[in-house]
């Protein structure tokens, strides 16, 4: 803790600033402590606990399970067959974190810039009215539920409506990251030179047209890099979503966890590296291309 | 292109889901405010923040290590350096790609449903992130004061602990704490292998559909994350300006 206060240290003038960080850093080990006492004692308490000498010996035959040592069968990621078999699913994930990326990305391009407070209630903002207060605010509520809610849950609750496959899967990845996209891209909003868009409203355009011709041009390029960086985070959690949403190498991953097809289950996991590595390969090129 | 993908045709919805769907927007106004329900609410809520705290100490604990050794500063030879930069960005890299869930789903298999089992998952993929992040602000501190360091006459290691440490860690801590708030929303879905927190009772009220009692956890959960959100921006923003 002696660390964590250190940077405040040589601040002398300011006063308040080092009474939040001092409470914040008697909290957050308050909290530490806490935390590890609870879940130390709650291991503890369970049927199995994590410090004995079995958790070695099931760590080490289900490593083995996993590689295939000392089974009957050839394991799975050395079967040409499996490897045809899941390309498929491996596609369907590709296409889920597509249309998931998709879905935020249009949601959050068409929200944005009505969640920037200096564009809708501040100094950028032509007249306060309750309408504009009201859409703001609703814009931001939605921004917050659904950052807050994680994609998994979301993906629990479209299931009701949805038949699942991959546009349940892909609906809630593409809600969840619109809230945080739109976030971050209203902060952007926030934080543009003002002159260009100030120029604007003294030529007389009217609230839409600043938002179309002074702040999108200048926004766009961060909003992009955002996009291609959301999507990198998407495709590792398409296959998460996939285990309640049933769509793509997820479900086959649960399957084969439940019939215990560990050779299968190394396959799914290689194939879940090579789509991760090749989706960050691709988002760092496209958005080289977009600077 | 994607879309082709889908069938359209052959039924997307299910019979009856959207008037599921309307009940459960109903119960949006009546959550379940019971005592045995708030109770369980909050028993999970605890369980959340403490997988988020622990998993966030391991986190810390991988993730700093790695980032000095990946950020090669503690070295003046350049081939050296290079080696330490490749080897530690590789490991961080395939750290953090798989997903807090996989990790956990593969460690209740090896471990069992200890605790422990959450605090690795969440601290294996977030020392991914943390080291990369951590190595790269290391590496972008201004160079001045360091070379006045070097001049009169401090080692490589002098000059980490005594330049380059203390003019990173503000950031550091700020990126920390942004990490934090994103513990708490993957130690929810911690539960989905069986390890509780407010996921599993968000999971047990819809398997019964009583909607009531998930808006009660959603409540709760929005809650937290919007109060962990809050503090941390406030003290992100004293300690980065």
């Amino acid at each position: 803790m002696n660390a964590e206060a250190r940077p405040t240290a040589n601040r002398p003038f300011a006063v308040p600033r080092v009474t939040l960080l001092r409470a914040s850093v008697l909290t957050t080990a308050t909290l530490l402590i806490a935390s590890w006492v609870h879940v130390l004692s709650s291991d503890r308490a369970s049927r199995q606990s994590f410090f004995s000498s079995e958790t070695w010996d099931r760590v080490s035959s289900f490593l083995k399970e996993l590689l295939g040592v000392g089974s009957a069968t050839t394991p799975a990621f050395l079967q040409w067959a499996a490897w045809q078999e899941t390309a498929a699913l491996a596609l369907d994930t590709l296409v889920i974190s597509v249309i998931g990326i998709g879905v935020a990305g249009g949601l959050a391009l068409a929200t944005f810039m009505f969640g920037a407070r200096n564009l809708m209630l501040g100094e950028l903002a032509p007249y306060g009215s309750w309408l504009w207060r009201g859409i703001f605010l609703l814009v931001r509520g939605f921004f917050v539920g659904s950052r807050a809610i994680p994609e998994l849950v979301l993906a629990m609750l479209i299931v009701f409506v949805f038949l699942p496959g991959i546009v349940p899967a892909a609906l809630a990845l593409g809600l969840h990251n619109a809230g945080i996209l739109g976030k971050l891209a209203s902060e952007v909003v926030e934080g543009l030179d003002p002159r260009p868009i100030r120029a604007l409203r003294s030529a007389g355009a009217s609230r839409l047209q600043v938002m179309l011709y002074g702040v999108l041009p200048q926004a766009l390029p961060r909003f992009i890099t955002y996009l291609f960086y959301r999507w990198e985070v998407i495709i590792r959690t398409t296959i998460v979503v996939g285990f309640v949403a049933a769509g793509g190498l997820g479900l086959e991953f649960r399957l084969s966890m439940s019939h215990f097809h560990y050779t299968t289950i190394t396959l799914l996991l290689i194939w879940y590296l090579l789509l991760v590595v090749g989706v960050d390969l691709a988002a760092a090129a496209l958005r080289r291309l977009a600077r | 292109m994607s879309l082709f993908r889908i069938e359209w045709s052959s039924g997307l919805f299910h019979s009856g889901g959207f008037r599921a769907i309307g009940e459960f927007a109903v119960a949006v106004f009546r959550p379940n405010l019971s005592t045995d329900v708030l109770d369980a609410a909050l028993r999970a809520s605890w369980t959340t923040v403490a997988y988020a705290f622990t998993g966030l100490s391991a986190a810390l604990a991988i993730g700093f290590p790695l980032g000095v050794l990946g950020s090669g500063v503690l070295t003046r030879s350049p081939g050296l350096r290079r080696a330490s930069i490749a080897g530690t960005r590789f490991s961080l890299a395939s750290l953090r790609s798989i997903h807090e869930l996989v990790w956990a789903w593969l460690f209740v298999v090896a471990f069992g449903l200890s605790p422990i089992a959450a605090v690795l998952a969440l601290g294996i993929p977030y020392g991914g992130i943390l080291g990369r992040i951590f190595s790269e602000l290391l590496q972008d501190v201004p160079e001045a004061p360091l070379r006045a360091l070097r001049a009169a006459g401090a080692s490589e290691w002098r000059v980490f602990w005594h330049g380059r440490l203390p003019m990173a860690l503000p950031d550091m801590l700020s990126y920390t704490f942004y990490r934090l708030e994103c513990g708490v929303r993957s130690a929810t879905i911690m539960s989905f292998v069986g390890l509780g927190g407010l996921g599993l009772q968000i999971q047990l009220a819809l398997d019964d559909l009583a909607y009531e009692r998930v808006w009660t956890s959603l409540f709760f959960l929005i809650g937290l994350v919007v109060v962990v959100d809050l503090w941390s921006t406030m003290v992100r923003r004293r300690l980065t300006t």
